[in-house]
């Protein structure tokens, strides 16, 4: 098919509170296509699930649209919508609260598959069976009479993901699905989520704070990074990883602390100029990163927004030095690898 | 915390039949905690009582002036009323009626509540403002004044009315709880994910929300019941309900007026129906008590 | 050769539950140098979390410590902490030995100034003077790069995670123990405050010279910081060894299996994958290895009984396996090199 299949279009959301507004995303714009895999990757408070969750068309935006196969989203009614909000499943973040623990397995399934594919009976055991195995639950009868009490985290989580896909979806938001689970499965989680894209052509969005984590997942894929409601770069994820364009994803990458005890104890490291992170209420002038930022040019960072422009190598970044350079921050910086 | 999943465990309660395995874990989980069981014999047995012994046991009605507040006795376990009738034989055929009345009540209250509760919680806005406003003033308003208002206006004439009038005067806590955990529910993983699946408002109220809140519906229902046998025991105690038969609040109305109060004898005319009314409440009471472990999934097997 | 600081030895603690009891740690044994930075590392299930709270005695009504001792050394003497009386073992706790939990605000009393807890705290170990406690406040917050006049004033949901948790440090170094205890110091942090974190403790341990232990599940706080390692397993100790050696040439199952199970963001991808299965249940615990099931070395003898600590091939390195030999085998070179990659 022509054209992305799911697209945010320049949107904002702001919040109005006593305290005065919170724009928690400002003006993002993200292009998906089919079977596609990509990471929302930032700290807290950068957006990223409220992003997420415009994405997944559970929240809607203040500003901008949101398409589905070109068409805006909050304007469909009727069918048209209930098709949408079938066609896009978001997984949650906490096993122990995505499932309700009144209802066994088997009556977490049942339901869509009732509504939406009429499968009742023996039919619908079979669908439940086939999608259990799917999601990697075996033997699958052994699941479908256990509450959600007796599933580990990572159980609990692909049966999540097994009721996403009673709906046959199109697009996957996984919002932090792997932050609650153990460290030694998560790898199988995200190979459950990633086969989703290459398999059955699922286009699947994780949303995580964790880069080694994204780093795996989208490792065919692209990473967006964000900060304090915007995009800063986005790129295919081994450059992005080896080279960061944006100065705020080189002092991600180079800050994060890994599980290689050479690696992580000889680190260049890059230093900001400040620890603190802007409250939202009181985003700084122009780039919003400019105060902690090493690359910082008065009269420039701190007055105009830089946009999302592409640099050479088919990566976007939103940073005035890094874009004049046509130089990834990363090597401006020296810690390129 | 970790819930280690080996191999299914073969005794495994869910492998018997639905209904006979649901009976089999209901009694288990009751069995834990001694005052529940205690209370659910209690309440079977007052059940059993008032609804099944009347068929057992004939009716005696025959007025036998000779022996008035007799001496309890063998044919007499607890002697006779002010009439010559068997008080057992009135505790027998006096429980039927308030029982009935009783459930009828809290089924009632439960609908409103249950109803209104989800409606304000789902709804919000203006709607929600309104019932709650209505609800407040529902709440505040001396519960048993009002009832005896109530019934000296409106005069029921059958324990249907009776139960509708009570059930009038109860709603209001329960909405109170319904709304707040609905309210809660609202917001949670697993309803949102109901939602997006198109699972439709219907089946999120009831078959998402509703089963997490099992246990306040059952504990509410049970203590509604013994609101309304307080209520009825006192309003008719008060003989402001010309209601005829002979139940449990009756008995107490002619004991007293009948002067049963100053007969050593009478004693048990007395005593019997209190005795009654309360051993079933506290069974109730006990009941609801030892229910509260059995709705909570997570301590089963 | 000095006394180590901390001499726990067959340390074994069970929870009472319903149904049964739970053996949540199964004779821990180790050794905790002057100075030195251990950590301690296992995933949820694993016992590492009562460990670290049996060390200090701060287990729930429902553990019972069923055998073992835990001997410290205040540079003068030794004693057995697990027979310390109410007063010595309060005064134990902090002076000697403190603990720094994860910054959750549920750490904190909500309705107290950040002050208050301070001074509640120095005054629960003995701080009688509270000027005194006000001046070591006000210096240990310089030390872990707070603003005393700012943080000492607020409350606890008015700060970060990441203050939170300097807050949580600097009230653990109160009364200047000999060792300090982290649990989770660095879950649920953001990667910039992640790294404050750590750099703030590696900062601290030069400075002050206490050792450490880190309870966690995250590897590279590991990687980072500590001198030693122990990973644990269904409440056992299965592999004890340096750093290096436990990153570059593990030799029990379990911790290569973490080792593999874990990606990173620099090098070479290699070959990551998870543990296949679930850790065993702590009631019923089958016989032999615990780790059999999910142990791509397993051998039948390994049922057999649960295999204790033995030596390997590098020195002070033991690993809980009987196959340890071919898990060298199996990863080949002894280089510094990761694991993923080695099995690639």
């Amino acid at each position: 098919m022509s054209g992305p299949l799911i697209e945010l279009d320049r949107v904002s959301r702001t919040y109005t509170t006593p305290a005065g507004t919170i724009t928690a995303v400002d003006d993002v714009s993200l292009s998906l296509g089919e079977s596609e895999t990509i990471c929302l990757v930032g700290e807290s408070g950068c957006g990223k699930t409220t992003t997420g969750r415009m994405l997944a068309g559970l929240l809607r935006p203040s500003r901008g649209r949101l398409l589905f196969e070109g068409a805006d989203v909050w304007e469909k009614k009727g069918n048209d919508l209930a098709r949408f909000r079938r066609a896009v499943q978001l997984v949650h973040q906490d096993p122990y609260a995505s499932l309700n623990p009144t209802r066994t397995v088997a009556q977490t399934l049942a339901p869509p598959l009732a509504k939406h594919k009429k499968a009742h009976g023996r039919a619908a055991r079979a669908a439940m069976i086939s999608l259990l195995e799917r999601v990697g639950l075996t033997p699958p009868a052994d699941f479908l009479l256990k509450y959600p009490h007796q599933l580990s985290g990572g159980q609990r989580q692909r049966v999540s993901i097994a009721r996403a896909l009673t709906v046959d979806p199109r697009v996957i938001v996984a919002d932090e699905a792997v932050s609650m689970v153990d460290v030694s499965i998560r790898i199988s989680l995200l190979d459950l989520l990633h086969n989703l894209a290459t398999e059955f052509h699922v286009t699947t969005v994780l949303i995580t704070h964790d880069l080694a984590v994204a780093r795996y997942f989208a490792r065919k894929g692209r990473i967006a990074v964000m900060y304090l409601g915007r995009v800063v770069e986005l790129a295919e994820t081994e450059p992005l990883v080896s080279d960061p364009a944006h100065p705020y994803s080189a002092a991600l990458i180079a800050a994060i602390p890994e599980a290689d005890p050479t690696i992580t104890r000889t680190k260049k490291r890059v230093s900001l100029r400040g620890a603190e992170v802007p409250s939202l209420l009181n985003l700084p002038p122009g780039c919003a990163f400019h105060p902690r930022c090493p690359l910082a040019e008065p009269g420039l960072c701190d007055v105009v927004i830089p946009t999302l422009d592409d640099l050479p190598g088919g990566r976007s970044v939103a940073c005035h030095v890094a874009l004049r350079e046509r130089q990834p921050a990363a090597e401006l910086l020296g810690v390129a690898h | 915390m970790t819930a280690a999943v080996t191999a299914i465990d073969r005794r495994d309660v869910t492998r018997l039949p639905g209904p006979l395995a649901s009976v089999v874990e209901f009694l288990r989980m009751m069995s834990r905690k001694p005052v529940g069981l205690i209370g659910l014999i209690g309440v079977v047995f007052f059940l059993f009582l008032a609804y099944v012994a009347p068929f057992l046991v004939p009716l005696q009605d025959q007025v036998d002036v000779t022996s008035i507040y007799a001496k309890p006795s063998f044919l007499h376990p607890l002697g006779t009323d002010f009439q010559g009738r068997d008080v057992v034989n009135q505790i027998v055929y006096g429980g039927g009626d308030i029982i009935t009345t009783a459930i009828l009540a809290a089924l009632f209250s439960t609908l409103i509540a249950i109803t209104f509760g989800s409606i304000a919680a789902t709804l919000g806005g203006r709607i929600d403002s309104l019932i709650l406003a209505i609800t407040d003033v529902a709440l505040t308003i001396p519960q048993l004044i009002l009832l005896i208002v109530i019934a000296a206006i409106f005069r029921p004439t059958s324990f249907f009315a009776l139960a509708v009038i009570l059930a009038l005067l109860q709603w209001p806590a329960l909405l109170r709880q319904i709304r707040a955990q609905v309210l809660s529910l609202k917001e949670r993983d697993f309803v949102e994910a109901a939602r997006s699946l198109d699972l439709g408002l219907l089946h999120i109220i009831f078959r998402e929300m509703l089963p997490n809140m099992r246990s306040y519906i059952v504990i509410h229902f049970i203590i509604a019941m013994t609101l309304a046998i307080y209520a009825q025991a006192a309003i008719m105690f008060l003989g402001l309900v010309p209601l005829s038969g002979r139940n449990w609040a009756i008995m107490l109305y002619f004991a007293y007026n009948q002067g049963a109060l100053f007969f050593k004898d009478s004693f048990f005319y007395l005593m019997g129906p209190i005795m009654a009314i309360a051993l079933f409440q506290l069974s109730l009471v006990w009941l609801a008590s030892g229910l509260e472990d059995v709705f909570n999934p997570r301590l089963r097997s | 050769m000095t006394v180590p600081v901390l001499s726990v030895r067959e340390l074994s603690i069970d929870y009472r539950t319903r149904r049964g009891p739970v053996h949540a740690v199964r004779n821990v044994t180790f050794d905790l140098d002057q100075g030195e930075t251990l950590a301690i590392i296992g995933e949820s299930g694993s016992g590492k979390t009562t460990l670290a709270v049996g060390l200090i005695r701060l287990s729930p009504r429902s553990a019972r410590v069923t055998s073992g001792e835990i001997r410290y050394d205040d540079g003068k003497r030794t004693f057995d902490v697990l027979s310390l009386e109410a007063e010595r073992l309060r005064r134990f706790r902090w002076a000697d030995c403190a603990m720094v939990f994860q910054a959750a605000l549920s750490a904190f009393n909500p309705v107290i100034t950040i002050w208050e807890q301070f001074l509640d705290t120095g005054r629960a170990h003995g701080m009688s003077d509270k000027h005194k406690v006000h001046d070591r406040t006000r210096e240990l917050l310089d030390l872990v790069h707070l603003d005393p006049t700012r943080v000492l004033r607020a409350y606890p949901h008015e700060l970060s995670g990441g203050m939170r948790q300097r807050v949580l440090i600097a009230m653990a170094l109160l009364l200047d123990p000999r060792i300090v205890i982290l649990d989770e110091p660095t879950t649920a942090l953001d990667i910039l405050t992640q790294r404050a974190i750590i750099d703030l403790l590696r900062d601290l341990r030069a400075k002050l010279g206490f050792a450490t232990i880190f309870i966690s599940h995250d590897l590279s706080i590991a990687a980072e910081l500590a001198d030693r390692m122990l990973t644990m397993y269904a409440g056992r100790v299965v592999e004890r060894a340096s750093v290096d050696d436990l990153f570059y040439r593990p030799r029990h199952p379990y911790s290569v299996g973490l080792m593999r199970a874990v990606p990173r963001v620099s090098g070479a991808l290699g070959s990551v994958v998870s543990i296949p299965g679930s850790p065993p249940d702590l009631i019923r615990l089958p016989r032999g290895c615990s780790y059999y099931p999910r142990c791509p070395f397993h051998v039948d003898q390994c049922l057999e009984e649960d295999p204790p600590l033995l030596a390997v091939d590098t020195p002070d390195h033991e690993a809980a396996c009987i196959r340890w030999q071919a898990v060298a085998a199996a990863l080949g070179s002894d280089a510094e090199a990761p694991v993923a990659e080695k099995l690639a």
